[in-house]
C-alpha cells in the first residue's frame, strides 16, 4: 500500500517539476526571446539606467536576465516553490499568485460540477442502454449521444449564448455573479451564482455525457456476459439486484479510471467556455495573458492547470484502492501465491479528443 | 486488396449513418481540392452589398464586407482540412513509431520512453497547445500542425505498445527473431501490419482532435487571423457583434455548421473500420 502511494505521489511531483520546467524554457528560449522583448521595449521608454531595466524584469519575471542561464533556472524554481510566479504585466500592481488564487475557485467549481452531472447522468443513461439493448429507445439515444460526443463543445457554448442569452435573454450574458450584490455567504450572492453558472455548466455536460453514456454501455455489456453474472440469475436474484449489485459496481471500475483522464480535457476545455462565458476562471486569465502577451501570468496560469489536474489525477489514483482492493495489494485473493502487480493504465486510450 | 473493399462497401451499406459519413468526408475532401478552382473572393468587399439575405448570386446571404458567405466556407475548407490531416499524420507517424519500438525493444528504451508518454498524457494538451502556439505565433501550416501535434501521439503510442508487447511473444514474430531479420524488418513488415487497423480508427479520430483544436486556435484568436478559414470566419462573425444581431446569424451558423458536419462525418465513418476490422463487432 505504502509503496502504491508512495509511487503515485514521486510520479506527481515529477511531472510538476518538468512543467515548470518546460515553462521557463519556453520563456526564456524559445525565438522571439520574451524577456529580451521587454527589457528592449524598456530601453526605448528611454531614461532607464541599465540596472534599473535587470530591476524591473526581475520584477517581473523574477529572475535577472544577466545572469547564466542555469542560474536564472534554479532561481526560477526556486520561486516557484514558495509560490511566486511573479508580477503580471496586464494587471499593474497584483501578483500573478493572487490573480490565480482569486480565478482557482471558480473554474474547480464549474468543471467539478460539470464532471459531476455529465458523469452521473452519462452512467445512468448508459446502464438503461445496456440493460435495454434491442430496444428503439436505445438505437435513438446511440445516435444522438454519438453526435453530441463529435460537437465541439465551444461550438455549443456560441449556440447557448446565442439562443439563451440574446435573443431570449433567460439567463445572464457573462461573469460569474452580477455587479453590486454582496459578496458572501448571503441568498442573493449565492443564487446569482448558480443563474450564472447553469450555461458553462451546461455546454460541458451536454458534450461530456455522451462519452461516458458509450462507454458505459459497452463495459456494462462485457459484464452482463461474464460467468458471475449468470450465476446469479441461476439463484433467482432479482434483476434489479443484479443490474445494481453485480453488474452496475463491476463495469464502474473502467470509468473511474477514466474519470481521471477526462479531468485533463475539462481543464482544457475550461479555455474556450471561461473565455466565451466571461467567467473568470484560470483559463479566461490565461486567453486574455495571451493576447496582452503576459507571459508571467500565462505561465503561471499554465502552470496552476496542469498542477490541478496533475492533483486531481492523484487524488483518483488514491481512492482506486478503495473501490477495487485488488490494485494495491495484487496478492488478495489469490492466497499465498505472489504475483506481478497489475497495471491499471493498460487501458487503450479514450476515444475521441486525442489533442486535447 | 479487393476483399477488403468489398468488406468494407458491405459494412458501409449496412450501415446507413456510416455511410453518410463516408459520402460527406469525400465530399469535403473534393471541395477542399478543387472548390478554390472555381470560387474567387474578391480582395475588397462592397459595404453596400454587407448582409444580404440569401438570394440567387449568394446561396447563403453575405457576411459584413458584402462578400458570399457560401464562397467564403468553400475557400475556407482547404486550410483546415490540410492542417488536421497533416497533424493526424504528425501523431500517427510518431506514435505508431515510438510505441512499436518501446513495446518490442523494451529495457531502458522503453522506461524512458513511457515516462515520457505519462507526461504528455498528463499534461492538458489545449492549454500547453495555446501556450505554444501564442509563443511562437505563425499561421505555417505545417507549424501550426507540428504544434496541435504536441501531446496527442502519446495516446496512441501507449496502445500500440501494450499491443506489440503481446505480440512479441507470438510464433511468427520468433521465427523472424531466429532468421536474424534487421529491426526495420520486423517492426516494419511483421508488426505494423497487426496493429494497423487501431492506428487507421485512430488516424480518423485524430483528424477530429487536431479540427477541434485548431478552429479553436482561430476562434480565441491565439493563432494569426489572416486567409480565410472557418475559425476566422466565426472570430470575425463574434466580434464584429454577431452574437447581438440577427443580421448575421446565417455568418455565424453556416462555419458552424460545416464544423459540426465534419466532425460527425468522419465519427460515424470510424465506427464502420471499427466493425471492420474487429471481428467481435461484425457477427451480431
Amino acid at each position: 500500500m505504502i509503496s502504491y502511494v508512495g509511487k503515485r505521489v514521486a510520479t506527481a511531483v515529477f511531472i510538476i517539476f518538468v512543467v515548470v520546467s518546460l515553462s521557463f524554457f519556453m520563456v526564456r528560449l524559445m525565438p522571439g526571446n520574451v524577456m529580451e522583448f521587454l527589457e528592449n521595449q524598456l530601453a526605448r521608454q528611454g531614461d532607464l539606467t541599465t540596472q534599473q531595466i535587470q530591476q524591473q524584469v526581475n520584477a517581473i519575471y523574477g529572475v535577472l536576465p544577466s545572469a547564466p542561464v542555469w542560474r536564472q533556472y534554479l532561481e526560477y524554481i526556486g520561486h516557484i516553490c514558495q509560490g511566486n510566479f511573479g508580477t503580471s504585466i496586464s494587471h499593474p500592481g497584483q501578483s500573478v499568485a493572487h490573480i490565480i488564487a482569486n480565478a482557482l475557485p471558480w473554474t474547480i467549481f464549474s468543471v467539478g460540477v460539470s464532471l459531476i452531472v455529465s458523469f452521473v447522468v452519462g452512467i445512468a443513461v448508459g446502464t438503461v442502454m445496456a440493460a435495454a439493448q434491442a430496444s428503439r429507445f436505445t438505437k435513438f439515444i446511440t445516435l444522438v449521444v454519438s453526435f453530441l460526443s463529435a460537437v465541439p463543445n465551444y461550438l455549443i457554448a456560441i449556440l447557448l449564448i446565442y439562443f439563451l442569452t440574446d435573443t431570449h435573454r433567460l439567463f445572464p450574458q457573462g461573469g460569474a455573479y452580477e455587479a453590486g450584490v454582496p459578496i458572501g455567504w448571503n441568498l442573493p450572492f449565492l443564487s446569482s451564482v448558480v443563474r450564472h453558472s447553469v450555461l458553462p455548466i451546461a455546454s460541458y455536460a451536454i458534450v461530456g455525457f455522451g462519452g461516458w453514456a458509450l462507454q458505459m454501455k459497452g463495459s456494462a455489456i462485457s459484464t452482463l456476459g461474464a460467468e458471475y453474472v449468470r450465476v446469479a440469475e441461476a439463484r433467482g436474484l432479482g434483476r434489479r439486484r443484479i443490474m445494481q449489485s453485480y453488474v452496475g459496481r463491476n463495469s464502474l471500475l473502467p470509468q473511474v479510471t477514466l474519470l481521471a483522464l477526462s479531468l485533463g480535457f475539462m481543464f482544457g476545455g475550461s479555455v474556450f467556455i471561461e473565455q466565451f462565458f466571461n467567467y473568470p476562471g484560470i483559463g479566461y486569465y490565461l486567453i486574455s495573458a495571451v493576447n496582452s502577451r503576459d507571459y508571467s501570468l500565462m505561465m503561471g496560469c499554465f502552470v496552476l492547470i496542469t498542477v490541478s489536474v496533475v492533483f486531481s489525477n492523484l487524488i483518483v489514483d488514491l481512492l482506486y484502492p478503495l473501490i477495487d482492493p485488488r490494485i494495491a495489494r495484487p496478492s488478495v485473493g489469490r492466497k499465498g501465491r505472489p504475483s506481478a502487480p497489475r497495471e491499471i493504465e493498460e487501458q487503450p486510450a479514450p476515444v475521441g479528443g486525442t489533442m486535447a | 486488396m479487393r476483399e477488403f473493399f468489398r468488406d468494407l462497401w458491405r459494412i458501409l451499406w449496412a450501415d446507413k449513418s456510416a455511410l453518410t459519413g463516408a459520402v460527406l468526408i469525400v465530399c469535403y475532401v473534393l471541395v477542399a481540392i478543387f472548390g478554390p478552382l472555381f470560387v474567387h473572393l474578391s480582395s475588397f468587399g462592397h459595404q453596400s452589398a454587407a448582409y444580404l439575405t440569401p438570394s440567387w448570386h449568394h446561396p447563403l446571404g453575405t457576411d459584413s464586407l458584402g462578400q458570399g458567405i457560401a464562397t467564403e466556407l468553400i475557400v475556407g475548407t482547404r486550410p483546415i482540412m490540410e492542417v488536421g490531416l497533416l497533424a493526424a499524420i504528425i501523431t500517427t507517424f510518431v506514435g505508431v513509431a515510438i510505441g512499436l519500438l518501446t513495446g518490442y525493444l523494451g529495457g531502458w528504451v522503453d522506461i524512458v520512453a513511457m515516462r515520457i508518454v505519462d507526461i504528455a498524457l498528463t499534461i492538458p494538451g489545449l492549454p500547453l497547445i495555446i501556450v505554444i502556439a501564442a509563443v511562437i505565433h505563425s499561421s505555417n501550416p505545417f507549424v501550426l500542425a507540428a504544434i496541435l501535434s504536441v501531446t496527442g501521439w502519446a495516446g496512441l503510442a501507449r496502445a500500440v505498445r501494450s499491443q506489440a508487447i503481446s505480440l512479441r511473444t507470438i510464433d511468427f514474430m520468433a521465427a523472424a527473431r531466429i532468421q536474424g531479420l534487421p529491426l526495420r524488418n520486423i517492426v516494419g513488415r511483421q508488426l505494423l501490419p497487426n496493429v494497423g487497423p487501431y492506428v487507421a480508427i485512430h488516424f480518423l479520430l485524430g483528424i477530429t482532435g487536431a479540427i477541434y483544436a485548431e478552429v479553436g486556435l482561430f476562434l480565441l484568436g491565439v493563432a494569426p487571423l489572416s486567409g480565410t478559414n472557418w475559425g476566422i470566419m466565426i472570430n470575425l462573425a463574434m466580434s464584429q457583434g454577431a452574437l447581438y444581431t440577427t443580421k448575421s446569424m446565417l455568418y455565424l451558423l453556416c462555419p458552424m455548421a460545416a464544423i459540426v458536419i465534419l466532425q460527425v462525418a468522419f465519427v460515424f465513418f470510424s465506427r464502420a473500420l471499427d466493425s471492420l476490422f474487429n471481428p467481435r463487432l461484425r457477427v451480431q
